[in-house]
């Protein structure tokens, strides 16, 4: 493997979006018959780097050879030409034509100013004979499975000879078995030259199939290992650990009874794949459960399951001993149950309405903001959110404000602040502080850890480990949609690292 | 017997008059939708050509340069629309909108302009029926099918061409691609605005014939606001027909044997008014999904940013 | 994506001057758009060998002259705030109105045969028989309401369609059971009591139907901001997926935003024939539900905008018939010139070239990016 010729050296890559720095001098280097992992968690700057790799952004510092040479890649055509393929994330299929259609559009084999179907059919069996990819040229992308769909953008990049084929978290969407399907499906390349870096943010995965890792944080190259040498536990370290910007101290809370419960939760994700098997939770009054975990293991339609905007498969949900579990959202608002979502942009805030609106958008129906006769007062609304604005800190507190024009920081405080400002007695709050500024961070912990202090029951769904350490009592992990281990909020990086790769279960998923 | 036969033979004859703006319309409007650009202004780019084909017609004698300035108007009506929308990300549906008003202002003023007067422009050399010998002569389909103008053979010849076109080429697999998901094709390598600008270019000039056919092909002048809401029929005509040639066709065609039969029914069995309701009610029943959803191009109706 | 820290805007000032402010920005679009589009008119009467500065001269003299020009303005007007309205409601919920040309036709059939039936009530029997208009109007705007929520299918679609059968329907009335033995085809000519008096003071035909459409415009404004109604119509139509979590229903909301704007298209529909023209002759007006949408995307969706707007597509047509009178110049102009206001009012990207990055901050109102396919 070390006398391997290097096909790809990216060095000193630094890319930015206005003030955010997506890559920060990274510098990567690729052998031929190799499988590197690209291993960080979301928005480390993994998919960046390789969109660079790609063609569909430009670096505004540092260099990119291939095959000794160096290159300057203009736009995805040029990638391909020279020979790097790419198989994204979100599939770049289209639904309504055939997988032989989608394989060769765009380099398709003609005959006389006709698409040589045949031909491209021809092309296509011979590729998936030689790698072991089993697909039907003639059937519809749209009829296909995920996995299966998966193996045409492959096929993709294959068609148009491709070296150095880079995949974008490919397993996010594929059961163990899948994964195992296309890891064969990898060494059979490799065999065959090709070179190929792996993007994932699930450790465990890399464990026999990439020959190193490089661990990508913050948008600068933590360390290159290789697999043999390394484990889950210093793999989880190097990729989450980062400086501790605020210990928030905590005291001792009482703590009361269960308020809110999940029995055997199934639930399906928007895809339709179960994302949620069978997890059980307890959420006591004056306490906060922290759930962590690597993105895309179930958290989302876990909370939304909670908080009732999603349906349940199967499973109970107990709020206050009541039986909520048919209850839709506003119900649950009624009884009591406050929901801060993930996405404040498109879920929690209608951008183009005033703050004072959105602070009424679940309770404007009730006094005293309307009447019986289906008027709504906009000054009590106003008063109402002014009110709510100034004791959540949100900047400006202008109940007239338009939501959009305010910075992710207040958006999020303000959805706060209608979200707790009826005092409910349960909070269900999912990444409540991403891509929010250090000073609405400090600012929305204090908040909850208020909550807490009166008596509330809270569950913190956080991508962020100190978050959830430093805020939790206690904490459950997520891995696969189901709980792989429950700790307390003194756990090490390592302990939490290996829970979150789904080490630490009892049984193997 | 004859006189049955007869009766049947002349249904035929306008179904194939009454079809041959619409299906011409039906095809442009399926370029454009198929690479994901919603067309409403179908009505007008017609209006235009009708018009712009008798100016030329009118001021060279020839019927030929009729048809050559009626494409260049679709053409050019079309690129409004295509760069108020495509580089300028407009609204599809008021830009259509827009065009629709623009021709009938347009061809308002220009009559008074050119023609002197409003209302109806002088006759001018048409595109008369013409008999295709020994096909015309074919019992009870020869006259129908075999005995119309230039601009009805083009149209035979033109079903199967947009079919290979958009099916079996290069070029219609790109489209087909574009309006259905622009990022993959972009990362394919092919330009969508560029394969945007084609779809919308070819539904000018197809749209163009239909309105050749209407001033130039049945009558030999201009009247204003002539299409009268085929562009619109043309429209319902290509949902209908699952924005596939073959589909939009067959459909213009019913649409076109509908109103050819309120003609020659008798009208105390149904009104007539009930009779032209009909084309509009079947487009809805498909839209409402019965006989299966009429699915349009996924990616349609929006502008297409890189990221 | 990357999450850019937003400096908050400074809203100072007093609520005067924000609302100024909120009105001023919000007709920049418009009037520069009008502007540009005056231009090139000029440069189309140039081409025709005419004077531009005539032409708009008597164009401007045929809208506001004197009271004859005034009235005709407001009677072209009155209409327009209807199906501007029509269109303005559902574009509120995210909608695409385009069967106001139908919707006007129910109501205004509704209106030819109920008006004859009552007339004995007299002056009495006007709000009731705008009330049916209403109630008709409603019922055929809610079906692509219906359509939309139900199946998925488009509106836009949907309501071309329907505006041809409501047409078709219409008229087989108008022309067959109802039919009047006069030489114009049509209805019945209503009784003189139970029409819309005219308002009189040199204005010519402009009746009291005008102010209905003022009341009518009144209505939405505080359906759409003083009742919860129009609070879960504006979420719905700026954020679906916020409303959503909310517990808003969307496919209530969808069924009834449109359903309002048909009630509205019947009511003008109503008001022309019970005010102008005493019965429904066939052909009947034309392109009031289209003008609608050219409207309402003037006035930004919003109820005095619609007015405005009305006010300037009827001085325009009003105008444009004096400049033919007075200078040879096609009264034609008047189309071409609302077709560039069109164009330009919507193509912001074209307008920011002109007049820098600000504008786009001032486009609101309308979420008009739905594609056509399924949803």
């Amino acid at each position: 493997m070390d006398a391997a010729p290097v096909v790809l050296e990216m060095k000193g890559v630094t890319k930015t979006f206005g003030p955010v720095t997506a890559n920060d001098d990274i510098s990567l280097t690729l052998k031929r018959g190799e499988i590197l992992g690209l291993l960080g968690e979301n928005g480390a700057g993994k998919s960046t780097l390789m969109k660079i790799l790609y063609g569909l952004y430009s670096p505004d510092k540092g260099s990119i050879s291939i095959e000794g040479e160096e290159v300057r890649i203009k736009d995805p055509k040029d990638a391909v030409s020279r020979g790097v393929g790419m198989v994204h994330q979100h599939f770049t299929l289209i639904p309504r034509l055939t997988v032989a259609e989608n394989i060769v559009l765009g380099a398709e084999p003609t005959k006389g100013g006709r698409v040589d179907m045949a031909k491209a059919m021809k092309d296509t069996e011979e590729l998936c004979e030689r790698y072991g990819l089993r697909v039907d040229p003639r059937s519809r992308v749209a009829d296909l499975s995920v996995g299966v769909r998966q193996r045409v953008e492959i096929l993709k990049a294959l068609y148009r000879n491709a070296r150095i084929l880079v995949l974008d978290e490919p397993t996010a969407v594929l059961t163990p078995q899948e994964t195992e399907d296309l890891f064969s499906v990898l060494k059979e390349l490799v065999g065959d030259g090709l070179s190929i870096i792996l993007i994932t943010h699930k450790l465990g995965e890399l464990r026999g199939v990439s020959d190193n890792i490089t661990i990508i944080r913050d948008g600068k190259v933590v360390a290159t290992v290789k697999t043999s040498e390394t484990d889950e536990g210093e793999l989880a370290k190097l990729m989450v650990g980062r400086e501790v910007l605020l210990r928030v101290s905590k005291e001792e809370s009482e703590i009361g009874g269960v308020r809110l419960s999940a029995t055997d939760l199934v639930v399906k994700g928007s895809a339709g794949s179960v994302a949620v098997h069978g997890v059980s939770l307890e959420v006591k009054a004056g306490e906060i459960l922290g759930i962590a975990g690597v993105d895309g293991n179930g958290q989302t339609e876990l909370a939304e399951a909670l908080a009732g905007t999603r349906p349940v498969e199967s499973g109970v949900v107990l709020l206050d001993g009541g039986d909520v579990t048919k209850v839709g959202a506003n119900g649950r608002q009624g009884r009591g149950l406050a929901y801060v979502p993930e996405d404040r942009g498109s879920k929690g805030l209608v951008q183009d309405f005033s703050l004072s609106e959105n602070n009424a958008l679940k309770t404007y129906e009730k006094a005293p903001f309307s009447s019986r006769f289906g008027w709504i007062f906009p000054k009590a609304m106003r008063r109402s959110a002014a009110e709510n604005l100034r004791a959540y800190d949100v900047r400006p507190p202008d109940p007239d404000a338009r939501a959009g024009s305010l910075s992710g920081g207040n958006q999020q405080k303000a959805v706060l602040a209608r979200e707790l400002s009826g005092d409910p007695g349960v909070i269900v709050a999912s990444q409540p502080t991403r891509g929010v500024d250090v000073g609405a961070i400090e600012f929305i912990h204090g908040q909850l850890l208020k909550q807490r202090a009166e008596g509330k029951a809270i569950l913190l769904i956080s991508l962020e480990l100190e978050e959830v350490r430093s805020l939790s009592d206690r904490v459950i992990v997520l891995y696969n949609g189901r709980i792989s281990g429950e700790v307390g909020p003194d756990a090490t990086d390592e302990q939490l690292g290996l829970l979150m790769a789904g080490r630490g279960m009892d049984e193997e998923a | 017997m004859e006189e049955l036969f007869g009766n049947l033979g002349q249904l035929l004859s306008s179904t194939i008059r009454n079809a041959t703006p619409l299906i011409f319309a039906a095809l442009g409007g399926m370029f454009s939708e198929r690479s994901g650009v919603v067309n409403i202004g179908l009505e007008g780019l017609m209006l235009i050509s009708a018009f712009a084909g008798v100016v030329g017609a009118f001021l060279s004698g020839s019927a030929l340069v009729g048809l050559g300035t009626a494409m260049a108007a679709g053409l050019l009506f079309a690129l409004i629309h295509a760069v108020m929308t495509i580089t300028f990300e407009a609204d599809q549906i008021i830009s259509g909108t827009a065009i629709n008003l623009l021709a009938l202002g347009g061809t308002g003023f220009l009559m008074v302009e050119v023609f002197g007067s409003g209302g109806t422009s002088p006759n001018v050399q048409g595109f008369s029926p013409v008999p295709i010998p020994l096909l015309a002569d074919v019992p009870l389909v020869g006259p129908a099918l075999f005995n119309q103008s230039l601009l009805v053979y083009l149209m035979y010849a033109l079903v199967p061409t947009t079919y290979f076109l958009l099916f079996k080429t290069p070029f219609g697999l790109r489209l087909r691609g574009t309006g259905e998901s622009p990022e993959a094709v972009d990362t394919a390598g092919v330009n969508v605005f560029r394969m945007r600008y084609f779809g919308v270019a070819l539904s000018g000039l197809l749209a163009s014939l239909g309105g050749v056919y209407l001033s130039m092909g049945i009558l030999s002048a201009f009247t204003e606001n002539m299409t009268g809401g085929r562009g619109f029929i043309a429209l319902a005509a290509l949902i209908f027909g699952r924005w596939h040639p073959v589909g939009a066709a067959g459909a213009a065609l019913l649409f076109g044997f509908a109103q050819a039969f309120t003609f020659q029914a008798p009208q105390d069995v149904v009104p007539l008014e009930f009779l032209q309701m009909i084309p509009y009610i079947l487009t809805l029943v498909v839209l409402a999904g019965f006989g299966g959803r009429a699915i349009a191009p996924a990616a349609i109706g929006k502008p297409y940013r890189k990221e | 994506m990357s999450e850019e820290s937003r400096e908050p805007r400074d809203e100072g000032g007093s609520a005067f001057g924000k609302f100024l402010r909120g009105v001023g920005g919000a007709l920049v679009f418009p009037l520069i758009a009008i502007f540009i589009a005056f231009v090139i008119g000029a440069l189309l009467v140039l081409a025709s060998g005419n004077n531009p500065v005539a032409a708009y001269i008597s164009l401007v003299q045929g809208a506001v002259g004197d009271p004859t020009a005034i009235g005709r303005t407001l009677l072209n007007a009155t209409p327009l705030v209807f199906t501007g309205l029509a269109v303005a409601v559902a574009f509120r919920a995210g909608l695409f109105n385009i069967g106001g040309e139908g919707q006007v036709f129910i109501g205004a059939i509704t209106a030819a045969w109920l008006a004859v039936s009552v007339g004995f009530l007299g002056l009495a029997a006007i709000p009731i028989v705008l009330l049916a208009c209403v109630l008709t109007g409603f019922m055929w705007g809610a079906i692509p309401g219906f359509l939309k929520a139900r199946f998925g299918a488009h509106e836009v679609i949907t309501t071309i369609m329907l505006n041809f059968i409501a047409i078709n329907l219409a008229t087989y009335f108008a022309l067959g059971p109802l039919r009047s033995e006069g030489i114009v085809p049509g209805t019945e000519t209503i009784e003189a009591a139970t029409r819309i008096p005219a308002i009189g003071l040199g204005l010519g035909r402009v009746n009291y139907g005008l102010a209905v459409a003022l009341l009518a415009a009144l209505v939405i404004y505080l359906l759409l901001w003083r009742t919860k109604l129009g609070f879960r119509i504006r979420a719905v139509g700026l954020s679906p997926g916020a409303a959503n979590y909310a517990g808003m229903r969307i496919g209530t909301n969808t069924v009834l935003a449109l359903a309002i704007g048909g009630a509205m298209a019947g009511l003008g529909g109503g008001v022309e024939v019970l005010g102008v023209y005493g019965k429904m002759s066939i052909p009947f007006v034309s392109n009031l539900g289209f003008n609608g949408i050219g409207v309402a995307l003037l006035g930004r969706n919003h109820p005095v905008g619609v007015v405005l707007g009305a006010l300037l597509f009827g001085g325009l047509a009003s105008g444009a018939q004096e400049m033919q009178f007075a200078t040879d110049v096609p009264l034609d102009l008047s189309d071409v010139l609302l077709a560039v206001i069109l164009l330009l009012v919507t193509a912001t990207k074209l307008v920011e070239l002109i007049i820098g990055k600000r504008a786009r901050a001032l486009a609101s109102g309308t979420r008009l990016d739905e594609g056509l396919g399924n949803q």
